[in-house]
């Protein structure tokens, strides 16, 4: 049997800041879709006494502003994997979307979620931090934005301070991209290994990052630093991916051997590079 | 105790006193309701048994809170029929045979009345097979289920 907690509704932010930020710390779990949280909650090691669920919040949201495309934090992740204008411009992100859960899990499971419960597994914050992603919080001293990279502190740790919760995730403009993942059993297992590949047309730049390796998602800076076009050659991506592979701390875990991690994590980063470098290479 | 839970399900209006904050929907359908219809299988979101539909959205009532809910239409197996789309995937499900021990029928056939919903029936019968990746078959029943999507008619609202 579950054990059993207070659900507080909050009807507006201030009451949800002020609800959060009055309990003792692990005292209170924040609840956007549920489907990370609840699974938890029925053997929880130390159980809330209180679930703020953020439901009459008016987060659930998607606006464009010229490049800018701002995800509020409740929306359901079906909403924005359906939305056309995501799919053209997001392509990546649409792709990771797509492997997080079956189409149920996805009208309930929210970005906002996926941030704060910041599992390592994760399917989204691999493109959030190719994409360089902004979190917009708000707490009881104000609003502040971190990039994905800030916000990200460990496994199942964030920078969230007392009483904050994540309003919206900003994206800053368009990036051709590209999401690729390995698993046991491809529909109902979490990734052994995923790599995101996106490249900014502005700065010229690549973004590589990589999930499903404790303790979190992380951005391949030196490789992407090795990667100096638009459409590099296939011999560099291919020793720039080996390379990557060889440095990154990998443990081996019941899902995979660190050798076969590393083989995984230079496929995928030379596919999902070839990816995004064949719709550069196509398109405008 | 929390306020009373209201929940329009098959068309009936429920009125739901001392339904515990931490109670799932599941549970409510199941236990309260007696709606047996509705399978719990692994309670953790990977095999979507306990599908069914919320506002006419595909849920895993397994992993959503009942007074999360509230105020909501609820479908479950027991009232699919009450619906032109769910009576024409009911009946294809039957003429395709597309069941073994029955288990995951249930969940099968809402996700897909959920997804007819949300996309018509024109859908190509690739993406919905696709879009139904969240729900097992342990019978491994799949050919009979993949069959009973390609039949659905693609004409009509």
């Amino acid at each position: 049997m579950a054990p059993s907690f207070e659900l507080v509704t909050p009807p507006s932010v201030e009451a949800a800041v002020a609800e959060l930020a009055a309990g003792a710390p692990g005292e209170v779990a924040v609840l956007a879709g549920g489907t990370d949280l609840l699974f938890d909650l029925d053997s929880p090691r130390n159980p809330p006494r209180r679930v703020l669920s953020l439901r009459r919040l008016p987060w659930r949201t998607l606006d464009w502003n010229g490049p800018v495309l701002t995800v509020g934090s409740t929306l359901p992740l079906r909403a924005l994997e359906e939305d056309a204008e995501v799919a053209a411009r997001h392509p990546g992100l649409v792709q990771a979307l797509r492997a997080v859960g079956g189409v149920p899990l996805r009208h309930r499971a929210t970005l906002g979620g996926n941030l704060g419960r910041a599992a390592p597994a994760s399917d989204l914050l691999p493109v959030l931090l190719a994409l360089d992603a902004e979190v917009d919080l708000i707490g009881p001293t104000g609003a502040r934005s971190l990039p994905v990279d800030r916000f990200l502190v460990g496994s199942r740790r964030t920078a969230l301070a007392p009483g904050e919760l994540i309003r919206s995730v900003r994206f800053p403009e368009p990036r051709p991209s590209a999401y690729l993942w390995q698993r046991v059993r491809p529909e109902h297992d979490i990734s052994q290994v995923a790599v995101a590949a996106a490249r900014s047309p502005t700065d010229g730049r690549w973004r590589i990052a990589v999930g499903g390796i404790p303790p979190r998602a992380v951005r391949l800076a030196e490789a992407e630093a090795l990667l100096t076009s638009a459409v590099p050659p296939d011999s560099t991506v291919r020793s720039v991916a080996v390379r990557a592979a060889e440095r990154l701390p990998i443990a081996a875990d019941r899902r995979g051997s660190e050798e076969y991690r590393r083989h995984l994590l230079a496929t995928l980063f030379e596919r999902a590079v070839r990816q995004v470098a064949g719709s550069s290479a196509g398109g405008p | 105790m929390p306020p009373p839970l209201a929940l329009t399900v098959n068309g009936e209006r429920r009125l739901l006193d001392d339904v515990p904050d931490s109670e799932r929907l599941l549970d409510t359908i199941r236990w309260r309701l007696g709606l047996k219809g509705t399978k719990e299988g692994c309670r953790s979101g990977e095999c979507g048994a306990c599908t069914v539909l919320v506002d006419d959205r595909s849920t895993l009532s397994c992993l959503t809170l009942a007074h999360e809910v509230d105020g909501s239409t609820v479908t479950t197996i027991e009232g699919v029929a009450r619906d032109p789309v769910g009576r024409t995937v009911q009946e294809m499900f039957a003429r395709a045979g597309a069941l073994q021990c029955g288990y995951c029928t249930p969940g099968f056939v809402l996700a897909l009345v959920g997804l007819l919903k949300e996309r018509g029936r024109a859908a190509p019968t690739e993406e919905l097979l696709a879009d139904l990746s969240g729900n097992l078959c342990r019978c491994t029943g799949y050919l009979s289920i993949a069959r009973a999507v390609a039949m659905l008619p693609r004409e009509g609202p």
